[in-house]
């Protein structure tokens, strides 16, 4: 096979990461500033740095271009995105205010909304009915529509949301609304809820639609000008957008969709650890990243991350479920917690120590680092514990200011009533207690015994923590990648071509109606289809997937199943085993009694899968290994650089390993080994 | 126990109640308990005091719990072994109406109890009048399971089984909820036990008197910033049918003891349609009051409970006496924290909130499809607006005290022939003021149907509207429109298949002058 060259961006709120992978499996990384004003400044900055040293040219890049974004989730935020209108069915003008009724927080009564993306003076009622069964009681008026997109380029409208009743069922009057805007104003975006979430519910299914008519006037000519300029450089192939749901697709197809790469990049991350599920030959594992604000985590089940259905942008209430915009899109399946490196440690009204969820951020930033940092975060106590070292932060690049830390930390222990290192060390141990608490909950609402899960551990404090996480989930094992900084770019480079589609279809499950199931599928065929041949993937490597989301009549979770092709057998009873035997193993029981309803049909279309070849290991370097106090212990520990442990080597705790962007502690309880695939990973000793 | 061992070991305790909240709300059948997370789920300590709580669910059940847990601690001491597990649906035990279960399992480590976990769901159905408040005493609402044993010593008690199976409507639906509340006591003990096992700690009677102790010291300590004396709050509104129903509070501060005590003495009688409340629900209203206003970031426990005192008439509406129906009973409970917070308007102005719409307007529907085959609706609401906060608006259609859900208009649509006409918020209908009251909403419906329909509709405030606070105005009243005309009715009407109807929720009262 001839050698290939592939390079994955991934646009982050502090750093742009780039991958560059040889098809052997050699990797060279870089890391740079990411440019707000331009994103494609840092993106072609990083990949000539990543280019340079690899000693490469574009024009050699003849493997994937793969990239990972934060621009959306930012124009949400920020709202920055561009002058939106909603259409609604006459007499529901106000879907997007009264959202779900729910006050989701009980006790404080002071609790905010996020403020509706799309105003009431810019939403429109249409005079069209589509009833639940279907059935067309009032078509869309062609002259209605023509004399209303007179009014929004009046009112300087770009682009459209369209989001009618019951459309998920039947999308025609969505589609007329649509052609007689195009007809009347070309130049408007329209985005319809029956193309980008064709589920039932029409609160989350009208902000879905909205979130994304609002950002696509953003993302159109950002991927546009990528596509233009990667052509321009010489480099073969056309770029490949992450979405959320952990699949990538082309940027045509991406650009039309811009609320499918929202948390692309965690996304990323969550494929790289399922990539080394693969590679380490486990089935099921948790993906721990730790960062400078919030920690994530997300449950890998037979070597894939798990998908939700839904999710939230822009919680405007202390980071609250609820306070946010919801999205009915798929999505890898992610817990954040407000806990991070920078997250401030204070005492509350009952005396407590408590950690987060309020966070210095990198601006002031921890105490340490020097920038007028006033509280103690858990990277200060990391530093005073020992774990960190002040003098190679960042391989030296950044000195840490002890005696800032000292103070702060202090001045905390004196409220507590104990001294520095007691502080400290409870910092350390609460922030592993919140992040554990976080992680069992996360994963007892997914029906998943969290016992004996082996965690992954990257991000910048991830590998600093994950063994105390690890001791209080009972984590069988404890894994250190290569290259943890850079893990969501590498997991773009590792993930198939694919795309994730559903679609509602409510019923009971012995009563389907097979041709509807046959038109439901060919159309999802024909768009997953058109997708993959945008990414240029050949047909012949093209593979469909079929499931659904099936529960018993009268309960609210689903679970989500997969089966060979219904199409030809028209058996209903075979899809019924499959979830029987699922819900089987999720719950123990059956109530086999009650009746099976289907609540969505799912189709994946995919490309073949990336070899795992695993990273040529460099040769090891000399280096010494030093010895530092360990106030966590409070003993003298070995301190080994990385680049210097030889495959095979066991390092038993206590032991602190060190690389560039990250610390590796290994706590007395646990013993370590530096595999031959580049992996540290970490056991506990008893076991 | 110092600041930070205690966080450690406080915060694992009620990452054990939140994961089994969790695990129930997942494999919940009943609508209201997966859609609103209507339910409580506690953990105990041996003495029956409630030391940790999931953040889900209604203050009616979450409170109500915390008393049921005392009650049934006390009556089976000295008479429990490793394997049972209590039960009881008995109102004034638990939370004030038969459809919510109780569920109560000791924790053994070490042939000891070192606490309880407890839970209480919103159950499908009990038997009896079904929804609704019509049915003319307690006995006419459905079955009542005093507390016993639905386990003895592992073994499952064939005889209630069975006698819950031939009573309820729904028996696979209760079944199935129930034995989610059994497996998640099972499952919390079992975390509890292997907790105190990885702390070496032989119980959890200390950590449990720290939570407490601490928790009510600080609730001691913000109610002595308060000035002494007491303050008088009313609130009137109206129920269906018509009849209006006062509730009066005097609310008195002692700051040097740290108390707080509520009396609702001059509140209305008894009422013969099933709307009392029974004085576990009152006292869980009233506390949250108390609470959401004072120290809303307090976790809720026995100590953060224990130094408000709620007091009310034998007999009265806030603590109904047997055999007094009690169905609905939240369509007054939701009303209960209105006067405390007239009161507390006198001495901390700034966290109070205006009245707002109160209770949810709850409906049902039955008929006939015009093919013949009969459908009823499970319960559904809709909330008018919040009142308006010191420094902020109201929220619009969002209910306080309660606060659940709506179940989407698809979903209505896709289970009954309901057709909605129109649902969208009732712009002026918020009451003015320096902060305007959140505003309510205008839901229009019609059925596609040949056949007469059943509309089993509970709205409320139809005569008078939130009232404002501090000078803010009033909300407007809520309106219940058949084919235009205004309907006052507390029963199920018979509808005709063209028949439209009309529900204008009422809007929030506003907070101070508008300049």
């Amino acid at each position: 096979m001839q050698p290939t060259w592939s390079i994955a961006v991934d646009i982050g709120g502090t750093f742009t990461d780039v991958v560059l992978r040889h098809s052997d499996g050699t990797l060279f990384v870089d890391k740079t500033l990411t440019t707000h004003e331009d994103l494609l400044e840092g993106f072609f900055r990083g990949v000539h740095l990543a280019l340079g040293r690899a000693g490469i040219k574009p024009t050699d890049l003849n493997g994937s271009v793969v990239h990972a974004t934060t621009i959306v989730t930012n124009a949400l935020i920020e709202r920055k995105g561009s002058t939106t209108a909603l259409l609604v069915t006459e007499g529901f003008r106000d879907v997007l205010s009264i959202r779900n009724e729910h006050r989701y927080e009980m006790f404080d009564p002071q609790i905010e909304f996020a403020e509706p993306l799309i105003p009431r003076a810019l939403t429109f009622g249409i005079h069209e009915r589509t009833l639940a069964d279907a059935s067309i009681e009032t078509s869309v008026d062609p002259e209605e529509i023509r004399r209303l997109a007179a009014v929004l380029i009046e009112k300087g409208v770009v682009s459209v949301a369209v989001c009618l009743l019951n459309s998920y069922r039947n999308s025609t009057n969505e589609r007329a609304v649509a052609a007689a805007l195009k007809a009347a104003a070309p130049a408007l975006h329209v985005t319809l809820s029956s193309d980008v979430a064709p589920q039932i519910r029409e609160y989350p299914r009208a902000s879905t639609t909205a979130i994304n008519a609002y950002t696509v006037p953003i993302t159109a000519p950002y991927l546009d000008g990528l596509a233009r300029r990667l052509t321009a450089e010489g480099v073969a192939n056309r770029p490949l957008i992450m979405l959320s749901s952990g699949g990538v697709i082309g940027a045509v197809v991406a650009s039309r969709n811009p609320v499918r790469m929202i948390e692309s990049g965690p996304a990323a991350g969550a494929l790289a650890a399922s990539w080394y599920a693969e590679l380490l030959g486990l089935d099921r594992l948790m993906s721990f990243d730790m960062g400078g604000t919030t920690a994530k985590a997300c449950l890998i089940e037979n070597r894939r991350p798990l998908v939700t259905g839904s999710f939230e942008v822009d919680r405007v209430w202390r980071f609250t479920e609820g306070s946010g915009m919801p999205l009915t899109i798929p999505s890898v399946d992610m817990i954040e917690i407000g806990a991070g490196g920078g997250s401030i440690a204070s005492q509350d009204n009952l005396g407590l120590l408590k950690v987060g969820p309020r966070s210095a951020g990198s601006n002031p930033g921890p105490a340490c680092y020097g920038r007028g940092g006033q509280n103690p975060t858990v990277t200060d106590a990391d530093l005073l514990l020992g774990l960190l070292d002040a003098e190679n932060f960042l391989g030296g690049d950044m000195q840490l200011d002890l005696p800032a830390a000292q103070a702060t930390m202090d001045r905390l222990g004196r409220e507590l009533g104990t001294d520095r290192d007691t502080t400290a060390r409870g910092i350390y141990r609460i922030v592993a207690e919140t992040m554990a608490a976080a992680a069992r909950t996360h994963a007892t609402d997914r029906g998943v015994d969290y016992r004996g899960l082996p965690l992954l551990a990257f991000g910048g404090a991830g590998p600093v923590h994950a063994c105390a996480v690890g001791e209080l989930l009972q984590s069988a094992q404890v894994i250190f990648p290569p290259q943890a900084s850079v893990l969501s770019a590498f997991g773009t480079l590792v993930t198939p071509v694919r795309l994730d589609l559903v679609r509602s279809a409510v019923g009971r499950l012995e009563a389907l109606n097979w041709n509807d199931v046959d038109s439901v599928f060919n159309a999802m065929i024909a768009e997953g289809h058109a997708a993959l041949d945008e990414a240029g993937i050949n047909r012949s490597d093209v593979t469909l997937e079929f499931g659904a989301d099936l529960r018993y009549f009268g309960q609210q979770n689903e679970v989500t199943i997969e089966f060979a092709d219904p199409r030809p057998a028209r058996d209903w009873r075979r899809i019924g085993g499959v979830f029987e035997a699922a819900y089987h193993a999720q719950y123990g029981v059956n109530p086999s009694h009650v009746p099976v309803e289907i609540v969505s049909w799912r189709l994946t279309a995919r490309g073949r899968d990336v070899s795992v070849a695993g990273a040529a290991l460099a040769e090891p370097v000399e280096a010494p290994i030093r010895s530092r106090y360990i106030a966590v212990w409070e003993t003298d520990t070995p301190v080994y650089q990385r680049s210097a442990l030889t495959p095979g080597l066991g390092i038993p705790g206590p032991a602190i390993i060190e690389e560039r962007e990250t610390t590796i502690v290994i706590p007395p309880a646990w013993h370590a080994i530096s595999e031959a695939n580049g992996c540290i990973i970490a056991t506990p000793k008893e076991a | 126990m110092d600041g930070i061992e205690l966080e450690i070991l406080w915060s694992n305790l009620i990452s054990i109640v939140s994961e089994q909240a969790k695990a129930l709300q997942r494999i919940a059948f009943s609508p209201i308990v997966r859609e609103a997370g209507d339910l409580a789920s506690a953990l105990f300590d041996e003495k029956g005091r409630m030391v940790a709580q999931a953040t889900t669910g209604t203050p009616g059940h979450i409170n109500s719990l915390a008393a049921a847990g005392l009650t049934l601690a006390a009556r089976f001491a000295n008479r429990l072994v490793e394997g049972d597990v209590l039960i009881t649906n008995d109102p004034w035990i638990s939370a004030g109406h038969f459809f919510d279960i109780t569920v109560f399992s000791p924790i053994f480590m070490d042939a000891r109890i070192i606490g309880y976990m407890g839970s209480t769901i919103h159950h499908t159905d009990i038997g009896g009048y079904g929804i609704g408040a019509g049915a003319r005493d307690v006995h006419e609402e459905g079955l009542w399971i005093p507390p016993c044993k639905l386990y003895e010593a592992g073994v499952a008690n064939t005889l209630l089984h069975d006698i819950v199976r031939t009573n309820v409507r729904t028996p696979d639906h209760v079944f199935g909820d129930l034995a989610a509340q059994v497996s998640s006591g099972r499952t919390g003990g079992e975390r509890l036990v292997a907790f105190c096992r990885r702390n070496k700690l032989a119980d959890i009677a200390e950590l449990s008197e720290q939570v407490i102790s601490r928790s009510e010291a600080a609730t001691r300590k913000s109610i002595s910033l308060l000035p002494a004396g007491t303050w008088h709050g009313e609130s009137r509104f109206d129920v269906p049918g018509g009849t209006i129903i006062t509730l009066k509070a005097a609310v008195t501060v002692d700051p040097e003891k740290g108390d707080i005590t509520i009396d609702f003495a001059g509140s209305s009688g008894a009422s013969a349609a099933g709307i009392n409340v029974v004085m576990n629900y009152t006292h869980a209203y009233s506390t949250f009051a108390i609470r959401s206003c004072l120290n809303p970031d307090l976790p809720n426990n026995f100590g953060s409970l224990a130094p408000i005192h709620v007091v009310a008439p034998e007999g009265s509406i806030v603590n109904a006496a047997y055999p007094s129906p009690l169905n609905a009973r939240h369509v007054v409970g939701m009303f209960v924290p209105m006067p405390i917070l007239k009161a507390l308007h006198q001495i901390i102005p700034d966290r109070v909130l205006a009245e707002g719409s109160g209770a949810v307007w709850t409906v049902q529907i039955q008929g006939r499809r015009t093919d013949g085959t009969p459908y009823t609706s499970s319960m559904f609401n809709y909330s008018g607006g919040m009142g308006a906060r010191a420094n902020k608006p109201g929220p619009s259609a969002v209910c306080y005290p309660t606060g659940v859900a709506a179940v989407p208009i698809e979903i209505l649509e896709a289970a009954m022939p309901i057709v909605f006409d129109r649902r969208e918020l009732r712009e002026g209908s918020g009451g003015r003021g320096r902060m305007r009251g959140g505003e309510g909403q205008v839901i229009g419906f019609h059925m596609r149907t040949d056949q007469p329909w059943l509309l089993n509709a509970v709205p409320s405030r139809l005569d008078e509207g939130p009232e404002g606070i501090g000078g803010g105005e009033a909300g407007a009243a809520g309106r219940f429109l058949v084919n235009g005309r205004n309907v006052s009715e507390g029963r199920k009407l018979t509808m005709q298949p063209n028949d439209r109807v009309v529900f204008e929720t009422p809007g929030g009262g506003g907070y101070g002058k508008e300049t």
